[in-house]
């Protein structure tokens, strides 16, 4: 089954008939009606929670409610025959997207025909300051992973430590790590401290596979902090690294390294 | 406000109250936020996208849990599609998320300005995007449309938007001129009554003792912008809801970045309070009318403001937006977390 199919089969198991009658007919007409039907859903569709295990290019429901569903089911059957006309359309409801409009086309990128060609839309809704739009392309969303450079990646997991977000929510965290963010990391660290402010100690975790001398010094600072949660910190990085002198170091917090056994770093997440 | 005990005796014709309001008179400028505790306010016209974060919060303070922000010009006219798109999407987009960070629900009204409509070229333009926007969640209205200047480009673009809200299905929100009202709020209801549009489905905007009768008997909304200099004082129009009652009339701030004042709603239901309206016409008259006139939109869910909600802005406010400079973030007294 195709994406289209599959998001109908999701609708189904959780609209009303009067729902379903409404999405059959406009599921079938042109590009236009097809427009408004998406920007007209929350007249006709609830907003009730999908309740569904099924996952799908990625996609995890748990926290979709039936009108963005639907809104996904409108995107997928926009018809790309005639390209030109088809990126309008689409372009068209970006550039005039309300807020939960935004949130329904960003949560449905990896749905789309050709995901890459939306590659400017996804780093825009980065860089907005509305929350809930960035929210959409940060969590539980399998685009970034997929198709951001490392510059892009860098600049999405960096806004959402900035921002005191959640990073357990960025699907390919560890997969996606690398030496620049890494650096980076240690960098907002210093310029925080230096202005008597903090970093979410989860977001020690992008340094593990890059631990070296220099950042190193900032893990056994963390050591020394007051704050729990950063020795915690500390001693998980220590605990998953492959470099040796850190390894060694948690011998000496044997406490700490007593307390990581249960741990993991989404519990210093909340 | 003409309250100071030493201006009254000077002018006595300016406050002619009982003893006991002659008395409360002295206090209010120090304490008139009490006359209002726990009501709730809802201003239907208010341009916050030129208002700054300091208005939220007192909005809030205030209790003011809901607004509309009709559309309207920038001060200047635009010069392509483009500059309305954008602000029409913000309307929908920014500055309601901003809002949001207050608590406060914002809904809009979307439509071509009077004073923009005489630019006919572009005026074209925008009546082919504006139905991208009047059938989104919480558009609540056309508006604010109607007349300026009362000219033929003007009347033109009324009628076209008029039908716009026929097939939407919305209310329309009219603003009337500054010059010649009276003969611009005749000329609006009359076009409207024409085009088959039902009054009650139709707010007559920034009403004055001149126009108010006349909108009230031909079954329209009247409603009065309490706005320095210009258009109301609450003085007069604590007269008018004594004169009038308060069926189907509502008050605004219409604050914008002319000298304004967006506390004109809680002000004015202190002053009716003061001056012994009851509590259900200030209600009706600041709040519940509101909602009955733009809820028929479907686009309005009490629920949505009923219900206290949980603000958490340093949960949701972003390190660069509109908290800037390691200001504190205003968080909910009553949550046991603190962060």
């Amino acid at each position: 089954m195709n994406a289209k199919d599959n998001l109908f089969e999701i609708i189904k198991a959780n609209a009303s008939q009067k729902e379903l009658n409404w999405i059959e007919t406009k599921a079938t007409g042109s590009l236009q009606s097809l427009q408004t039907a998406f920007v007209a859903t929350p007249r006709f569709i609830c907003k009730t929670p999908i309740n569904t295990s099924e996952k799908l290019n990625g996609v995890d429901f748990k926290s979709w409610t039936l009108d963005k569903l639907v809104r996904a089911y409108f995107l997928v059957s926009l018809s790309d025959s005639d390209k030109e006309v088809y990126t309008k359309t689409l372009n068209t409801l970006f550039e005039t997207a309300e807020n939960n409009e935004a949130v329904a086309l960003i949560s449905s990128l990896a749905f789309l025909e050709n995901p890459e060609t939306w590659l400017l839309r996804a780093t825009d809704a980065v860089r907005t300051n509305i929350g809930v739009v960035f929210d959409a392309i940060a969590f539980e969303n399998p685009y970034p992973q997929k198709y951001f450079s490392e510059l892009a990646w860098n600049q999405l997991v960096l806004k959402c430590i900035f921002n005191d977000k959640p990073i357990d929510r960025i699907l390919g965290l560890d997969e996606r790590a690398n030496k620049e963010l890494a650096t980076s990391i240690s960098n907002l660290a210093h310029e925080r401290w230096a202005a008597g402010r903090s970093i979410p100690p989860q977001a020690w975790r992008l340094v593990v596979k890059y631990l070296e001398e220099t950042i190193f010094e900032d893990i056994k600072r963390l050591f020394d902090s007051e704050n729990q949660k950063d020795q915690i910190a500390a001693a998980l990085v220590c605990k998953y690294t492959e470099f040796e002198i850190a390894k060694s170091k948690l011998e000496i917090h044997l406490d700490l390294k007593d307390k990581t056994k249960d741990l993991t770093w989404s519990s210093l997440e909340c | 406000m003409c309250q100071k005990e030493s201006e009254i005796k000077q002018n006595p014709s300016h406050f002619e109250g009982t003893a006991e309001e002659h008395e409360m008179s002295k206090t209010i400028q120090a304490n008139y936020m009490d006359y209002v505790k726990g009501m709730k306010f809802f201003d239907p016209h208010i341009h916050m996208s030129s208002r700054t974060t300091d208005d939220y919060t007192a909005l809030v303070d205030a209790g003011v849990v809901a607004i509309i922000e009709p559309a309207f010009w920038l001060g200047q006219p635009r010069t392509g599609l483009a500059s309305f798109k954008d602000y029409y999407s913000s309307l929908v987009g920014w500055e309601r998320f901003r809002s949001s960070q207050f608590g406060i629900k914002h809904y809009c009204t979307i439509g071509l300005n009077s004073r923009e409509a005489n630019n006919e070229a572009l005026a074209e333009e925008v009546m082919e995007i504006l139905p991208l926007f009047l059938y989104k969640e919480g558009v609540v209205g056309v508006g604010e449309i109607g007349f300026d200047d009362q000219t033929a480009a003007e009347e033109k673009y009324y009628r076209q938007q008029l039908e716009m809200s026929k097939e939407a299905g919305l209310p329309v929100q009219v603003h009337t001129p500054h010059r010649d009202k009276k003969k611009g709020t005749e000329l609006s209801m009359s076009i409207a009554l024409e085009h088959g549009i039902d009054p009650r489905m139709v707010i007559i905007d920034h009403n004055n003792e001149e126009t108010v009768e006349s909108v009230l008997d031909k079954g329209f909304w009247a409603a009065f912008t309490i706005y320095p200099f210009t258009k109301m004082g609450n003085e007069r129009m604590v007269e008018l809801v004594k004169k009038y009652g308060p069926e189907r009339i509502m008050i605004n701030s219409a604050a914008d970045w002319g000298i304004s004042d967006p506390l004109a709603v809680p002000k004015t239901a202190a002053l009716m309070k003061i001056r012994g309206i009851s509590d259900e016409a200030i209600k009706l008259v600041c709040y519940q009318n509101a909602i009955d006139a733009f809820a028929q939109s479907g686009q309005i869910h009490v629920s949505d403001f009923e219900t206290p909600q949980e603000i958490d802005q340093s949960l949701k406010f972003n390190g660069n937006t509109v908290l800037r400079g390691g200001q504190i973030p205003r968080v909910d007294k009553d949550s046991i977390f603190i962060s």
